[in-house]
Order: C-alpha cells, then sequence, then structure tokens
C-alpha cells in the first residue's frame, strides 16, 4: 500500500503531508509513491536516518538550510529522460540538459552534507564523471547547448554563421547532422552512468523528505517511536496535530492523552464531546505515521507493526454513493471481520459501530461484534455510547466533566458502563432548557 | 517620426518588464515586438522574450495570413515551448526548463548564441508567467517581454508586467472613429489608477470571490461565488468603502452596484484591467453616479501602435488616424511599418 492510497484517510494524514515543507513537486510525488513499511529493520533504519536530519536541522543556522533549500527546489522529474537514456534513444538537447542540471545539483548538495556528514547518511553517487561529459569547457554552470568544443568542425560553421548571418539556414542544416552525431557520442558516454543517475535523482528526493520531516519533527514537537515486540502499543501525551492546530487558532489549548493497547479490544466510552473521535483519528494518524516513518505527535510512542490499518467513522462518501448511513457502515465493519479472518496483523478502530440504529439492537450488535474479534488476533479500538456487559474488553472511559470543564484524559473503568452526562452538556451548550428539563423529567419517570 | 520611435525604445528601458499587447489578431502585434527587439541596446541589457500562449506561428491561426517568425539577435534570451525549441533557427545555450507545462510541452528557457528565427510559445497561465519573469531577475535579465495576446483564448495577463505598449488598427474596427473609440477605452481601463497600498496588500492574496471592505478597514466575503452570479445580494454592506472582484467585472454586475443606494460611492477594485469586461456606457453610468474603479496591478502604457490595414486588405489613412488617436488618448501613436 502506497502513501497515495491512505492519504485521504479521515484520520488526517493529509494536514501532516501538506505540512511537509518539500521543495520539489518530484519529492512529492516520490514520497506518495512510497510503499508503506511492514519491517521493523526497515521502520528503524528509516528512523535511524530521520534522526541524523533531526540533529542536522537543530544543529545547523538558517541561512545553511536555505542555501540547501534552495538547491532541493532545482531538481526535476526527469524520469522519463532516465528512461531513454536507459533504452540508449539518443538524447535531445533538453534532456542532456536535464541530465546536466541533475548532476551539477547534486554535486552542489553532496558538498553542503559533507559539512555536516550527512553524506553518509543518503548515500548520493557521485555525477563527476557525468558532469566531464557534459561540460567540455569545465564552466561548471548548469547551462548547456551542444558546445564548439565538441568538433572542430562545428565550431567553424558557427563562425561562419556569424560572419554570414544570410548563409545561416544553409549552415544550420549542415551543423545539424553533426550536432546528431555529438548528441549520439554523448548518450553512448552517459549509457554506463545511468544508474548513478537515477539513484543520485532518488537521493536527492530523500534528502529533501527527510529534511522536511526533520522539521516537522522539530516544529510540531513529534517524537521518535519504539517498535514494540509483544504486539502492543502504547502513547504518552498523544496529540491530534490538525486538531491542535484548530484549537490554538481558536485560543484554546489540546488536552494530551495516554493509551495503550494490545490483542484484547479495547472499548473508549464516555460523553458527548469527551474527544473518543480525536483519540481514534489518532490512533489512526499514529499507526499511518509510524509504517511511513514520520515524527509521532505524543511525547513517548511504543508502538506495533501492523500489515492492514481499518479506520470506520461514519463515511459521509457512502452516503454520497447511496448508501444509507447504516448500510456503509455495516459494509465497512463486515470488511473488518473479514480481514480478521486472514492471517495478517491487523489493527481496526472503529467509531460507535451501529450509532444510528434503536440501541437496543444498537447494543446487541456492538457486543457481538466485541466477542467475535476478541477471538482474533487483531488489535480492536472501539468507542460506543451502549452499555457493554462487563468482561469482553479492556474498557477506557473520558474522564468527562470535572468542576464545569471537560477532562479528555482517559481512565480505566472494570466495565463498560457509559456515563450519563448527555443532558449536562447540552445544558452547559446553551440548549432550550424546556426541551432539556422535559427531558429529565421523562428520566426519572422511567428510573 | 523616428526620432520619437527611438524615444519609446528609451521609455522601455526605464522597466524591468515590458507587454506587447494587441487588441485583436493583425493589428501589428508582432511587428511592434520585432521593431522593439531590433532596436534595443543589447550591449546595455540584458533581455529576455517570451510570449503568453501559442504566438508565433508561421501562420495565423485564425486568418491564415502569414505570421512571421521572431528573428532573435545574439544574446538575447527567450522562453519557449519544448516542442517549438526543438524547431529553433539559430544556435542557443538552455539555461532553465520550467515545471510549467504547456499544449507543447514545457517552457525552457535558452539564450541565443546566434542571431536566427524562433517560434515563441511561453507560459499559458498568469501564474506561469510571474513565475518566468522571476526566473528571469534570477538569471539576472534587465528586461523581460512578453507577447501578449489580450483575448478571452489567454488565460494569462499580460497586466503582470511593469510597463506595456498597445497594438491596435483596422483590423479591430474598419470604421476610423469606432476604431478611436474603442481603443480610448481600453486605453482608459488600462490607465486606471491603482488601489491604496493597504487595500493591494489585503486584496491580492485572495483568488477567487468578492469580497468589501467596511469603512473600519474590516474584510468580509460575500457570500455568493462570481459576479457572473445573478443572485447578487448586498445586505448588511451599509458601511462598505471597497468591493472587490477578483475575477471578470461584467456590466449586469456593475449595474447592480450602481443601483444599489449604500454603494453609491463605492471604490470597485479588480485585479488588473483584463478583467474588466463592460461596456464604456456602464461603465460611465456608474462613474457618473460616484463610485470609481481601482486595480491592484497597473502596467505603465508607454506607446500605442497601429496598423492601418485589414486583414481583407481595408487601409485606413496611417498619418490621420495616429494624430487623431494621439489627440484622443494623449500618448504619442507609431505605425511602425509605415516608418
Amino acid at each position: 500500500m502506497q502513501l497515495k492510497n491512505v492519504i485521504e484517510s479521515p484520520c488526517g494524514l493529509r494536514f501532516m503531508l501538506d505540512g511537509l515543507d518539500l521543495q520539489s513537486g518530484f519529492a512529492r510525488r516520490w514520497l506518495l509513491d512510497t510503499e508503506m513499511m511492514t519491517n521493523a529493520e526497515e521502520i528503524a533504519a528509516c528512523y535511524g536516518v530521520l534522526q541524523h536530519f533531526v540533529d542536522f536541522v537543530r544543529s545547523i543556522e538558517p541561512s545553511f538550510l536555505n542555501t540547501l533549500l534552495f538547491r532541493l527546489q532545482g531538481v526535476k522529474d526527469i524520469r522519463t529522460t532516465i528512461k531513454n537514456l536507459r533504452q540508449s534513444s539518443t538524447l535531445d538537447d533538453i534532456e542532456l540538459f536535464e541530465v546536466k542540471h541533475l548532476a551539477i545539483l547534486s554535486t552542489e548538495v553532496v558538498k553542503l552534507l559533507k559539512e555536516h556528514n550527512l553524506d553518509e547518511v543518503v548515500d548520493i553517487p557521485s555525477l563527476n564523471e557525468v558532469i566531464t561529459i557534459l561540460d567540455p569547457d569545465g564552466m561548471k554552470i548548469a547551462t548547456f547547448y551542444i558546445y564548439d568544443s565538441y568538433c572542430e568542425q562545428l565550431k567553424d560553421l558557427r563562425v561562419q554563421m556569424r560572419k554570414n548571418p544570410e548563409k545561416q539556414e544553409d549552415l544550420l542544416v549542415e551543423a545539424a547532422d553533426i550536432e546528431e552525431g555529438v548528441r549520439q557520442d554523448l548518450t553512448r558516454q552517459l549509457h554506463s552512468h545511468v544508474d548513478d543517475i537515477e539513484r543520485a535523482l532518488v537521493a536527492l528526493a530523500k534528502v529533501d523528505i527527510g529534511v522536511a520531516k526533520a522539521r516537522q519533527v522539530v516544529e510540531q514537537g513529534l517524537c521518535f517511536p519504539a517498535i514494540s515486540i509483544d504486539g502492543s502499543s502504547c502513547y504518552s501525551a498523544m496529540f491530534h496535530p490538525q486538531v491542535k492546530d484548530a484549537l490554538g487558532r481558536a485560543g484554546k489549548q489540546f488536552q494530551p492523552v495516554n493509551i495503550g493497547f494490545a490483542y484484547r479490544p479495547t472499548l473508549i466510552t464516555g460523553a458527548n464531546m469527551g474527544g473518543k473521535t480525536v483519540v481514534l483519528k489518532t490512533l489512526t494518524l499514529c499507526q499511518y505515521l509510524f509504517q511511513f516513518g514520520f515524527g509521532i505527535p505524543a511525547s513517548e510512542a511504543c508502538i506495533a507493526i501492523k500489515d492492514d490499518i481499518m479506520f470506520c467513522i461514519g463515511d459521509e462518501q457512502s452516503i454520497e454513493k447511496g448508501l444509507s448511513s447504516f448500510a456503509a457502515e455495516m459494509k465497512n465493519i463486515d470488511a473488518v471481520i473479514k480481514a480478521s479472518r486472514e492471517n495478517r496483523k491487523l489493527l481496526a478502530l472503529i467509531d460507535e459501530p451501529a450509532r444510528t440504529t434503536n440501541p437496543t439492537e444498537g447494543t446487541a450488535l456492538v457486543q457481538a461484534l466485541l466477542k467475535v474479534l476478541a477471538t482474533k488476533q487483531m488489535s480492536l479500538v472501539m468507542t460506543t455510547h451502549y452499555d457493554i456487559e462487563p468482561g469482553t474488553a479492556h474498557c477506557l472511559r473520558v474522564k468527562g466533566f470535572d468542576n464545569g470543564l471537560m477532562n479528555y484524559s482517559l481512565v480505566e473503568v472494570e466495565d463498560g458502563e457509559v456515563p450519563h452526562e448527555a443532558l449536562n452538556i447540552a445544558q452547559s451548550l446553551g440548549i432550550d432548557p424546556e426541551w432539556i428539563d422535559l427531558a429529565r423529567q421523562e428520566l426519572e419517570k422511567s428510573e | 517620426m523616428i526620432a520619437l520611435a527611438l524615444t519609446f525604445i528609451d521609455d522601455i528601458l526605464n522597466y524591468n518588464s515590458l507587454s506587447i499587447v494587441g487588441l485583436q489578431k493583425n493589428t501589428g502585434k508582432t511587428e511592434c515586438l520585432k521593431y522593439v527587439l531590433a532596436r534595443l541596446p543589447l550591449e546595455q541589457k540584458r533581455v529576455a522574450v517570451t510570449s503568453i500562449g501559442i504566438d508565433g506561428e508561421t501562420t495565423d491561426q485564425v486568418t491564415r495570413t502569414q505570421k512571421p517568425e521572431i528573428v532573435l539577435r545574439e544574446g538575447m534570451y527567450f522562453g519557449t515551448s519544448e516542442a517549438h525549441y526543438r524547431q529553433r533557427r539559430l544556435v542557443s545555450e538552455l539555461i532553465d526548463v520550467s515545471d510549467e507545462s504547456t499544449s507543447l510541452g514545457r517552457v525552457v528557457t535558452a539564450r541565443a548564441l546566434t542571431q536566427g528565427k524562433i517560434l515563441l510559445s511561453g507560459p499559458s497561465s498568469t501564474l506561469g508567467l510571474q513565475r518566468w519573469m522571476h526566473d528571469m531577475r534570477r538569471h539576472k535579465i534587465d528586461l523581460a517581454i512578453v507577447d501578449g495576446a489580450l483575448s478571452r483564448l489567454s488565460l494569462a495577463s499580460p497586466a503582470v508586467s511593469q510597463s506595456m505598449i498597445l497594438a491596435t488598427g483596422a483590423a479591430y474596427s474598419i470604421n476610423m472613429s469606432q476604431l478611436i473609440q474603442r481603443t480610448a477605452f481600453v486605453v482608459d481601463l488600462i490607465n486606471l489608477d491603482l488601489t491604496s497600498d493597504s487595500n493591494i496588500a489585503l486584496l491580492t492574496p485572495l483568488e477567487s470571490g468578492m469580497w468589501w471592505i467596511d469603512t473600519d478597514g474590516q474584510l468580509h466575503e460575500m457570500p455568493m461565488v462570481t459576479s457572473l452570479s445573478q443572485q447578487v445580494e448586498f445586505q448588511g454592506m451599509e458601511n462598505c468603502s471597497t468591493l472587490y472582484v477578483a475575477g471578470a467585472l461584467v456590466d449586469a454586475f456593475l449595474e447592480k452596484v450602481r443601483k444599489n443606494k449604500n454603494l453609491k460611492h463605492v471604490e470597485l477594485v479588480v485585479r488588473d484591467f483584463t478583467k474588466i469586461f463592460v461596456t464604456p456606457q456602464q461603465l460611465r453610468l456608474f462613474e457618473k453616479m460616484g463610485g470609481t474603479i481601482r486595480v491592484l496591478q497597473k502596467s505603465k502604457l508607454i506607446a500605442v501602435t497601429v496598423n492601418p490595414t485589414s486583414p481583407s486588405g481595408y487601409v485606413l489613412d496611417s498619418d490621420v488616424l495616429c494624430d487623431k488617436l494621439s489627440q484622443a488618448i494623449n500618448l504619442p501613436v507609431y505605425d511602425l511599418l509605415k516608418n
């Protein structure tokens, strides 16, 4: 699964990606094409590299960073040219320019990285020989044409052109054949360097991505996760960057939460507006960030690797497709059950299943879902408002109203009994008192 | 006359960028560009030239009349599409390949190492054009020239340049008084004043929608999408001092503004003159009621050139046309072919 396949997940991954200050369109495309990592060594190596970039970003002068970023802005997607070179089709002037431009750029970037020993972290092959081929006059500037020095005869023709502009058309035709010969020769010489050219291009994208991720780590206060070996995941002071950002702009603070889960289903109950959905979103987001090698929005995290991540939340898109909200939800959860039967490590995050139906059947559906999924080797985190039998799940509850303020932290509870705070919360929202008072009377009657 | 014409070359040198805009196909825009390119002192200035969208085809796509390639002098920089770069008839050194893509491939920039002919086809969006001009400054270009079509077909606005030359002529109208009137109207639009610096800072980033500024300087968005919309309502805008239309300004909208008693003395702001699609009558009525129109971006109009010959072969009297038009717009007018 590539990053571009999950970028629109409602967990807020796009916000993180949009927040990356990538310098070239190529780096962005390359990042979107990266596969989700499911191998511990690969993830560890990826964070190892990122750590070097974070150290680098923390230690350098802003002017040095700007110089590097400016160079990286020049990286172009020349994969088509590289493909043509690989197939030995004669490169034209524009393609030769692109190769030379890349070669000079990568040499400059290597020089900058060397000053901070980062050249060992990202291996950028030397393209000095490529530069020599395309820069016969040793000018070391990233411009290109079929230089006079490639061929004495070409030089003569151009001298004549300047002397006799009236003969230019004929002389150009004559020169065109010679130029084509030079291009064929250059293509032949460059062909043996095609692997290095391609590796340099990708390496420049990696430097761009590394620097951008590192700056995000520093700016947003993200952490490096440990890789869990026992299948359990836990987070301290976890936050959702997008929600935190929105709250910050409204002059409010995000209250981070601590949470851990393993193979036993985890059930989160709690008052409305208690941030249950945000917890699920953040857990989904963190799992993706982890397996695509980004910093994690928490003070500490230890995360288990998963093969599949399934996030089920009220899905507007399905409604647009003509499915009722209940049908859409049932189909999504059905997919989770089917996936749980396969022998893959699965993380499922389900937000208030069966919320749109009557509470009697809804409770039965949720209870049964917990039982079905509890027997599988998977991690499940689910939120609900229904009263669930004790014992089926690891239960967490949002602390809820505390001295008139919402406390978003999660506390362990014995059973899944849900708090009854909806009326208090509605009242604090300033909802019509006639309605709320009548509701209280109704409640008292039923008790 | 030749001495006068050289003066306008001198004027051009005072600016970093110039666009040459034709009011219609065959109004002599390309002739004007050739004239300018042939006379610029290259030993003093680094000059780059490009065109908005497809231009410089050997045959005009609309009227099938002959359209010359541009002749560049040694040392000139130029921006054109990949396809046209491959067809160049000069020796040139590539200095940049942009990410800006056109129907003819990406826009490339090169320096002419010999004189020779080239078909120009540069960036096709305003943003792309701005980027290209910005890049030219990075390459230490003193003067960037844009061959700009003023047609509905072009999405790029030539008003991003500091200065402008307008080409008009019999192709625009073969009735001389009508030609003068219509040209004078466009000249008036080009000469519209800039809005205040604070408005420019506030409004320039807004690329779509309609906005208004109240007398306290607060910015508000109007709850509708474009000025083309029929259901324009100006509710709660009693203290509106400035109204900004990010898109096109059309007659129907201007009329609604004019007829709203709260907006009698409103300053109506548009991005640049190319966004104005109103008739002279509507504009006059609007201004008579006390309204003003201002722009966020403006080019200094240096001169107007005329081509007295229409594509069908009809020829107006060049001297009379130049004199009358010059009087009407208070600017020098040149018939470059004649001279």
